[in-house]
């Protein structure tokens, strides 16, 4: 543990695009040694002792939530929950207030989720503590990713050179947008597929290949990554009805028997079946899933423990 | 009655529209007396001139005073020190206000206030509709008559088409522009910056440029339809301009400004400074190919003017994440060193082009007379800059109440040394 933190020199993880390809792989050899504790007996180390994190959530999320705050107190932090509704927050102004007087507690570490994109730029600069993204707008979702990147490399044993697809509401997906990052930097082909309303305006620089015809991109992907479609998305404006989206981006039963035997589906949670994923496919795609979750929480120590011991 | 003030300007260089000459300036009272070299007369104040340029005062169609309501952002008393600080002698202030100024009342109250501070002349522009709500129009006869130089909803389009229209054909009759702020309000709906690249990187909501091109589009259309003049303000893209263009080829009465931030920076700054607020401003910073096609049309006169879009903000507004901060940022002070550095000294427009921009067009665009020259018989609006000096933009230095600039930091060329207005000393340095 020592010597990756000893490599490890950013105070924040805001994103994966700024990440370099030896951050992600220090993050992620870490994220396996810790895997290895959630499997024990005793399940707490004291990496942490003595640092206090704050989970400050102003968008609610349950899973991610709970997944930071159990992969603190596994590394023997302490722990805050802070949530607040976005909605009492549409005036914007409690945001840096409520930074402001969290700080008061001289926490080590923020972890932050918030529906602003971008956001956390601008917070860092209102508290000492190191920043964790948890989530912010549509921008990133780096754990996210993390974990993602993680479960691949543990079933597929490399990132290099694989065709990753990732299918869904790309648009106002923090999710894609740091796996697209993530995943190039290994040197894997990074696929995106959506109706054209909801994939990002000139997003072709990202390196990302751009398409809407998922039957016949669908054989040649070694990874797929199933976006959550939220149902208000359906109604006019980017999609006529969720009926129409399933017909042509869920992974039916035929889709399913078109990828290569190998081809493994990923879906960061929660699943709307029948509208992603059929529901018959069920027993073949959701122990993959749940394994996803046991992940998260090894990658967020992992994230913790390297921004917290960096923290003079 | 007592003597008027006389000061003389001595061997200083003289810019004007069309030529520049090293001469000499009398002032009496609030005229222009003489301009000539070696002028040997008596005069209470001489300015030795050596060295600097003198430039006919400037002239601001689009400034956001926030009087009435908003007075924690800006006031009369400090928007007008920031003007005359910019080398402003004139300024036009929009009537986006709480109340919104849509009544003679308002507008006659924002003369006086003006006039109270006495510092430069404050010039109202007056609501098209009724509470800026796109409805009905305001009583525009009225307000002429109560002095409004034009008449705006700034802040948004009049999104009906056909109540524009019947505003631009109404004002036809009282001779009053109508200053357009072109935006497709529908297609530029819950973004904070240019739809662009960066926009789809950060997943930040994003506008698209078309929703400013659109919206000159019908205005021009609208406006020659009904044979009457229309003003464009802040125009910032590549789109906008060549619609533009195109009308004034065709004999269109439009006129267009455009603003420093558009010729200045682009998405890729919004990028660098991490998402500052202070890079937030609506129409939003665009791509460097609009940046290129902006210089283009100052030098070809597609663009008439230079406005600045002052929007003052407090601290506390935008010390907010990118996406939560209201649009805007100050402009007054820094106008004419941004437009010196960034178009003059790199050799986009001449000085003589630069005062066509700042002081000469816009005084002819809304009607102000004699003004945006220094010549004799003109009125006394003068101001002296020392262009080699270099100075840094720090909050320290902005005396508007709000300090929100994306120019914090900035090292500019040309400094403004003294401000004269109608013949009074107004600022110096
Ligand atoms: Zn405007
Ligand atoms: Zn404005």
């Amino acid at each position: 543990m020592q010597k990756h933190a000893e490599k490890w020199t950013k105070k924040h993880i805001l994103d994966i695009a700024s990440l370099s390809r030896e951050e992600i792989e220090i993050v992620l050899s870490l994220a396996t040694s810790f895997k290895e504790i959630s499997e024990r007996d005793v399940k707490k180390v004291p990496a942490l002792r003595g640092k206090t994190i704050v989970n400050l959530f102003f968008e609610n999320s349950t899973r991610t939530r709970t997944s930071f705050e159990l992969a603190a107190k596994r590394i023997s932090a302490d722990v805050v929950n802070f949530s607040s509704s976005s909605s009492s927050l549409t005036k914007g102004e409690t945001i840096v207030d409520t930074i402001k007087t969290l700080e008061a507690y001289h926490p080590d570490i923020m972890v932050i989720r918030i529906n602003s994109s971008a956001a956390l730029y601008c917070l860092k600069k209102f508290t000492q503590a190191s920043i964790v993204n948890a989530g912010d707008g549509k921008h990133e979702h780096p754990t996210q990713a993390l974990l993602d990147m993680f479960t691949v490399k543990e079933i597929k044993t490399t990132l290099e050179g694989l065709n990753v697809l990732i299918v869904g509401d790309i648009l106002h997906s923090r999710v894609a947008r740091s796996n697209i990052f993530g995943f190039q930097k290994f040197g894997s082909s990074v696929t995106v597929c959506a109706p054209p309303t909801l994939l990002p305006f000139n997003y072709g620089q990202s390196g990302a290949i751009l398409t809407s015809d998922l039957d016949q991109v669908l054989p040649k992907a070694d990874v797929i990554i199933m976006l959550r479609i939220q149902k208000e998305r359906q109604g006019g404006l980017f999609l006529p009805t969720i009926r129409e989206y399933v017909r042509d981006f869920a992974m039916t039963e035929e889709r399913f028997s078109k990828l290569k035997k190998d081809c493994l589906i990923l879906h960061p949670g929660p699943i709307n079946w029948d509208v992603e994923i059929v529901s018959s496919l069920k027993h073949k795609v959701h122990p993959r899933i749940l394994q996803q979750a046991e992940n998260g929480l090894a990658v967020r120590m992992a994230t913790l423990y390297l921004v917290g011991t960096k923290q003079k | 009655m007592q003597a008027k003030t006389r000061t003389l300007i001595k061997n200083i260089t003289i810019v004007n529209p069309k030529e520049s000459l090293l001469a000499d300036i009398l002032i009496e009272g609030d005229t222009i007396k003489q301009v000539s070299k070696n002028i040997q007369e008596k005069a209470d104040i001489v300015i030795e001139g050596e060295g600097k340029h003198a430039f006919p005062g400037f002239v601001d169609l689009h400034v956001h005073l926030r009087i009435p309501g908003r007075e924690d952002e800006e006031d009369i008393r400090s928007g007008s020190a920031a003007a005359v600080k910019g080398g402003f002698s004139d300024i036009c202030c929009m009537p986006n206000t709480e109340p919104a100024i849509d009544n003679e009342g308002l507008v006659s109250w924002i003369i006086e206030e003006g006039k109270k501070v006495n510092l430069l002349d404050v010039h109202p522009i007056a609501a098209i509709t009724k509470d800026r709500k796109g409805c009905e129009l305001t009583e525009f006869g009225a307000l002429k008559a109560a002095g409004c130089c034009a008449l705006s909803d700034d802040g948004s389009s009049v999104a009906d088409s056909l109540l524009f229209r019947r505003a631009l054909e109404y004002a036809t009759m009282h001779q009053m522009l109508i200053i357009s702020h072109c935006e497709d309000s529908r297609l530029a709906a819950n973004g904070s910056m240019r739809e662009s690249y960066v926009s789809s990187k950060y997943g930040i909501g994003a506008i698209a440029d078309i929703s400013e091109s659109l919206a000159v589009f019908r205005d021009i259309e609208i406006a020659k339809f009904v044979k009457a003049r229309i003003h464009l303000a802040h125009i910032s893209s590549f789109k906008s301009l060549e619609i533009i263009r195109n009308a004034k080829a065709q004999g269109v009465k439009v006129t267009a400004e455009t603003c420093p931030h558009y010729f200045a920076l682009t998405v890729e700054d919004v990028e660098a400074s991490e998402f500052d607020a202070n890079f937030k401003v609506n129409p939003p910073l665009g791509e460097k190919e609009d940046l290129l096609a902006v210089c283009r049309a100052l030098k070809d006169g597609t663009i008439d003017c230079i406005s600045t879009d002052h929007a003052p903000h407090s601290c506390s507004e935008k010390e907010l994440p990118f996406e939560n901060v209201p649009f805007g940022f100050i402009g007054l002070e820094l106008s004419f060193s941004l437009s010196y550095t960034f178009l003059v000294k790199t050799k986009i427009l001449t000085l003589n082009q630069l005062v066509e921009k700042m002081s000469y067009r816009p005084a002819e665009i809304i009607g102000l007379k004699n003004r945006g020259m220094i010549k004799k018989g003109f009125i006394a609006n003068i101001v002296v800059a020392d262009l080699n000096k270099k100075w840094q933009v720090t909050k320290e230095s902005i005396v508007s109440k709000s300090k929100n600039t994306p120019f914090l930091g900035r090292t500019l060329t040309g400094l403004i040394e003294t401000n004269i207005s109608k013949g009074r000393q107004v600022y110096s340095l």
